[in-house]
């Protein structure tokens, strides 16, 4: 029906070199890697953009790879969440597999990428959250003085202000290193749908070591899709200094000081998404609550 | 853009907008209204097809992709010999999805059928994508069990993925 209009000029890159000079010549294309998220927008077609240019990156060999140690698991960025699954269930951490599968369906995961998921425009997925929640870190590519530069990079460092991934100008996620973490408190929850109800859903990951009854080490992300990512050390250190299992009271203060810090970072938040946090939180604390009165016994 | 792919047996040359989703080109190319649905990324899952022997949702697949691919469409899937396992399942199961989504639901079927998922979990995440209610998890389940048993009766080989 739109034939013709405007239909963008697709560059498939076989490699980074190609990938470099593609870039070089133009400067405003955009990045295409699984396309679930770009494709399951209403006005995705036709593009509005006129003389738009897509750089495809399913080509380009170099992001297909998977590469794993004792210590880490290293992603190519074009690696899809199914192959993810299929290839490292066992030892990946639980928090990541979690948030995989509720993903659900793999005619989804079958074609959302890693480094797609990280990077979507204008809308976050639960992915970054995660990744931030893994302490893992992005290898970004970017083009410095005509030339195709990369830095590894821990996931917090790229996050904006307003909770987003930015990327440097013309730059992209090549590689995801995860950590193969010893912590023994992994929790992963989503509720709502973030593709269909962005305003009403969110997600969060947990990871701590808990020992005795303190958390070592704790991070926690709270992810609203329209909003961005909500991190803060000062959540963190809210929980080390806590001593499981909690009261009633202790949970009510945690919460209103969480939900201080969420505030500052946005204003937004619909009253059910605040409901779910709220929700999530307590969740995560009467996991960690019955952790903590389980597991003295199971060790004597 | 130029695009060579195969739909339903037929070698094509398309000239197309190169990110229009396969699930327009199936129905405004292809003329193929009535098994696929375009619903402008609302998720409903009813245009599902086989892509190189694996289900997906055509909404999702964006022209350029499908250069040098399989397309299957339920049309011409339907008058194969594995439709008639889905629907030998079907009959001996005593359910049958809804005429919405029938389509979708069959070729969903077939993939699951054709990889072997047996795992109940699996299946039901797999369908989990079609939002239309008419069928009970149970029954889905036990199609697509009844499937596998039934293509392995035939001796039916699996489609080999690259």
């Amino acid at each position: 029906m739109y034939e013709g209009l405007s239909s963008p000029n697709i560059h498939t890159p076989a490699n980074l070199g190609e990938y470099a000079s593609i870039v070089l010549h133009y400067p405003r294309s955009s990045l295409w890697a699984g396309g679930t998220f770009i494709m399951s927008r209403p006005d995705s077609y036709p593009s509005r953009k006129m003389n738009a240019e897509i750089i495809y990156l399913g080509e380009i060999e170099e992001l297909h790879r998977f590469q794993r140690n004792d210590r880490f698991a290293e992603f190519g960025a074009m690696v899809t969440l199914d192959e993810i699954l299929n290839t490292g269930k066992a030892v990946l951490p639980r928090v990541l597999i979690d948030g995989i599968e509720s993903i659900g369906s793999r005619l989804i995961t079958r074609r959302a990428t890693i480094g797609g998921s990280m990077c979507t425009k204008g809308f976050t997925t639960s992915f970054p959250g995660m990744m931030i929640a893994l302490d893992a870190t992005a290898e970004v590519r970017f083009i410095k003085k005509k030339r195709l530069h990369s830095k590894w990079m821990q996931i917090t460092r790229l996050m904006d202000r307003n909770g987003r991934i930015v990327l440097p100008q013309q730059g992209m996620i090549s590689r995801v290193r995860i950590a193969f973490t010893e912590k023994n408190c992994q929790y992963f929850s989503r509720i709502g749908s973030f593709m269909l109800e962005p305003e009403k859903s969110v997600s969060a990951s947990f990871t701590a070591t808990l020992d005795q009854d303190i958390l070592i080490n704790p991070k926690i992300t709270f992810t609203y899709p329209n909003l961005g990512i909500c991190y803060s050390r000062d959540i963190d250190s809210l929980f080390t200094t806590l001593r499981f299992p909690l009261d009633d009271s202790e949970l009510m203060n945690l919460e209103s000081m969480v939900f201080t810090f969420i505030d500052s970072f946005f204003q937004g938040i619909s009253e059910l998404q605040r409901i779910r946090t709220k929700g999530i939180l307590r969740e995560i604390v009467e996991n960690l609550n019955e952790k903590a009165l389980t597991i003295p016994f199971e060790e004597s | 853009m130029k695009i060579d792919c195969t739909i339903d047996g037929k070698t094509l040359t398309l000239s197309l907008n190169s990110d229009k989703p396969l699930s327009l080109i199936l129905r405004e190319n292809m003329g193929d209204e009535g098994y696929v649905n375009h619903c402008g990324g609302q998720m409903c899952g009813l245009c599902a097809v086989l892509v190189d022997g694996r289900a997906m949702l055509s909404c999702m697949v964006p022209a350029f992709e499908i250069r040098g691919k399989n397309v299957v469409t339920f049309e011409s899937f339907r008058r194969t010999r594995n439709v008639k396992d889905i629907e030998k399942a079907y009959e001996s199961v005593g359910a049958y999805p809804c005429p919405d989504c029938y389509a979708s639901r069959t070729m969903i079927f077939e993939s699951l059928i054709d990889e072997g998922v047996s795992d109940s979990t699996q299946i039901l995440k797999e369908l989990s994508m079609v939002r239309c209610p008419c069928m009970d998890p149970d029954d889905e389940i036990r199609i697509v069990q009844k499937g596998i048993e039934l293509r392995r009766k035939r001796n039916v080989r699996r489609t080999q993925f690259a």
